[in-house]
């Protein structure tokens, strides 16, 4: 957080060095976000990409109110939300899958989490864009209700019940899966 | 069925593991640095905000502004007492011809004011060394009074 705060302090003066520390920490995180929002890496490529210029253009004058990845966090699903918006109906690609798992892994621990963030994202594509959205931010980006709530421009309790349906969809998912 | 943990325990366990490429890397960085470049060439081109705005936009720079203000009244008020009390008291130094006038009530209180007990006792020097050497016996009166003459 005081990371952040110098970072952002830095960028505000100029700092491409900070600007570029900001993306290396954050940049496979959002992209991760997006993708799961998106279900298409170049889609969510573009998205990651929009929200970093946009923010190098606020140089000088960014101020952060709560902490930076919840910020980028919530640039993100926004800019998702429109792209989604504009590709509604539009399947997930292949690339999605392939998306996954961290380049650092071994051959075997790489194929393992392809496989089980491959069978998340196949799960969480079944569900609507919006609990999608709620349920990913608060479990994946730690990101509490009331800030999600704030940053969507919803109700808290509009963004409870969208989890709960999303986790209860989710079960009954599984359940289905389990007992096929 | 699972428990509400587990699902969330169930999630939050496959978040996705991705990587940037090296591709996006250099395109995002690279219209990032442009975009934050031409943010700053813009605004040191652009007009550059007045002091009332600047003032206005931030509580800390309106507090700083009202401390500002402040010192420069007092600044001003010290400037402008000092120098006709200093003048005050060169005039009356000027006028004075006699260490009686010297000696004056005004005189005394002015050369307080501007040095204290110390102001007072150059005073009095200065007026006995106008005096000259005076006999252990004589009345104040006597002294001021002759020195009149």
């Amino acid at each position: 957080m005081v990371e952040d705060n110098i970072l952002v302090w830095k960028f505000n003066r100029g700092s491409k060095d900070a600007l570029r520390r900001i993306y290396e920490k954050y940049k496979d995180d959002l992209l991760g976000l997006a993708i799961t929002l998106l279900r298409d890496r170049s889609l969510a490529e573009d998205v990651v990409h929009d929200v970093f210029v946009s923010f190098a253009g606020a140089v000088g004058t960014f101020h952060l109110s709560g902490t930076l990845k919840g910020y980028l966090s919530t640039c993100v699903a926004n800019s998702a939300r429109d792209r989604n918006r504009l590709q509604s109906g539009r399947d997930a690609g292949p690339d999605v899958v392939e998306a996954a798992g961290s380049h650092s892994d071994g051959p075997m621990e790489r194929a393992i989490g392809r496989e089980e963030s491959g069978q998340l994202q196949d799960l969480l594509a079944q569900l609507p864009y919006e609990q999608r959205e709620v349920i990913v931010l608060h479990l994946h980006h730690g990101m509490r209700f009331r800030e999600i709530a704030k940053a969507l421009g919803i109700s808290i309790n509009t963004v409870q019940s969208r989890y709960r349906y999303g986790l209860d969809k989710l079960r009954s998912i599984l359940n289905s899966v389990v007992t096929k | 069925m699972r428990p509400k943990e587990n699902i969330e325990k169930f999630v939050k366990v496959r978040k996705p593991n991705v990587t940037t490429s090296r591709e996006m890397d250099k395109r995002t960085l690279d219209d990032s640095f442009t975009a934050m470049e031409q943010t700053i060439r813009a605004k040191s081109a652009g007009h550059k905000p007045s002091t009332a705005r600047i003032i206005t936009l931030s509580r800390m720079m309106k507090l700083t502004a009202a401390a500002a203000v402040i010192i420069v009244a007092i600044s001003l008020y010290i400037t402008h007492q000092g120098p006709s009390e200093q003048g005050g008291i060169t005039r009356v130094l000027e006028v004075a011809e006699s260490p009686s006038e010297i000696m004056t009530m005004k005189s005394l209180t002015i050369a307080y004011r501007r040095g204290g007990i110390e102001g007072i006792e150059n005073q009095c020097e200065k007026a006995l060394k106008i005096l000259g050497p005076q006999p252990a016996s004589i009345s104040l009166g006597d002294l001021f009074n002759g020195s009149k003459s």
